[in-house]
């Protein structure tokens, strides 16, 4: 019994690595624009290190714009929720798994190396569809 | 009448609610696609492959228009035009064993300073590459200590270690292919990739 926080630091220490890793970088923004982390909520500005799980929120003259270790590239129009839900990427075989959920708004996307490591391993979620990214620029958008 | 009237906003409102897709040619002119893999929860066939197409979301069979000529929505445009530059690459050799560069590549290092002023929270990934001597966990490690030692003496030459990250990706990109167990100093390299 005594031994359990232990285990639970450990494991807690085990699990954090993967998840902290930096899956993208803001490049610009602009009016209301801001990360969702959990409970957090962090400005969007250019350089801000994303991670797997993070929600892209603008507000109605809000803009931001974010490449990905892959290559991928987002720019994110006003009035937006995405989520970025997964992403694992191997960066020595430039493999991976990726998965946006559009809620709101609008996002135009280039697919990067994820998209090209498998069929299918980048998928893009909007309330009614779920997409298969083959390739390579593409807007989406949601209407509220 | 009120009624009427509201009644047709909300029609017309009804009518542009709806997710849509645009696909796009990319950045070298090809059309690329899209699979909608599921449309109100029920799987599809279909693939949007037309380049300069909308798509409307949601319908049972998906069809793709064309653009035509009045193109993008302007929102859709602005949105484009927002979205960041490409990745940029740049191939840095040195002296075998060293981290002195050749001499060609001095004025490669001039040109990824110039690109990563030119943009906005840039950042620089820095990736060896070995060439097909040794096996392929050795030849990760060994590009990975590579593009570390690159990233340590990029930081030297003044540039900010926290926007730096070192990947090993050994014999999998060969330069110049060849068979395995072939030494070869074009493949012995470093790739500085700037986003």
């Amino acid at each position: 019994m005594r031994r359990l926080p232990f285990a639970f630091g450990l494991l807690a220490l085990l699990s954090s690595s993967p998840a902290a890793a930096e899956i993208a970088r803001i490049k610009v923004a602009s009016g209301i624009a801001a990360i969702e982390r959990g409970s957090q909520r962090l400005r969007a500005s250019p350089g801000l290190q994303l991670l797997a799980g993070d929600r892209l929120v603008t507000g109605k003259d809000g803009r931001m714009s974010l490449t990905f270790i892959d290559n991928t590239r987002f720019a994110v129009g006003p009035n937006s929720r995405v989520s970025v839900s997964e992403f694992q990427y191997d960066r020595t075989r430039q493999r991976g798994r990726f998965l946006t959920r559009v809620d709101r708004g609008s996002l135009a996307v280039v697919s990067g190396r994820i998209a090209k490591s498998n069929r299918d391993s980048m998928k893009v979620r909007t309330p009614n569809s779920l997409l298969g990214v083959r390739g390579t620029k593409f807007v989406i958008t949601v209407p509220q | 009448m009120n009624r009427v009237v509201l009644s047709l906003a909300a029609l017309l409102l009804g009518g542009c609610a709806t997710s849509s897709l645009v696909l796009l040619p990319d950045d070298e002119g090809q059309p690329g696609s899209v699979a909608v893999l599921e449309s109100k929860g029920r799987p599809t066939d279909a693939v949007i492959a037309d380049a300069n197409s909308r798509t409307k979301l949601g319908a049972a069979t998906p069809v793709a228009r064309p653009l035509g000529r009045k193109g993008l929505k302007a929102g859709e445009a602005a949105l484009v035009g927002g979205l960041p530059p490409p990745a940029k690459g740049f191939i840095l050799y040195f002296e075998q064993g060293t981290t002195t560069l050749t001499p060609q590549s001095q004025a490669v290092l001039g040109q990824i300073r110039q690109e990563l002023a030119a943009r906005s929270g840039s950042e620089l990934e820095v990736t060896g590459h070995t060439d097909t001597v040794g096996n392929e966990a050795d030849n990760d490690r060994l590009s990975l200590q590579r593009a570390e030692e690159v990233v340590g003496w990029l930081a030297s030459q003044g540039f900010d270690r926290s926007i730096m990250t070192a990947v090993g990706r050994g014999e999998r990109q060969l330069m110049q292919p060849t068979i395995d167990n072939v030494d070869s100093a074009a493949n012995r390299r470093v790739e500085v990739i700037v986003r």
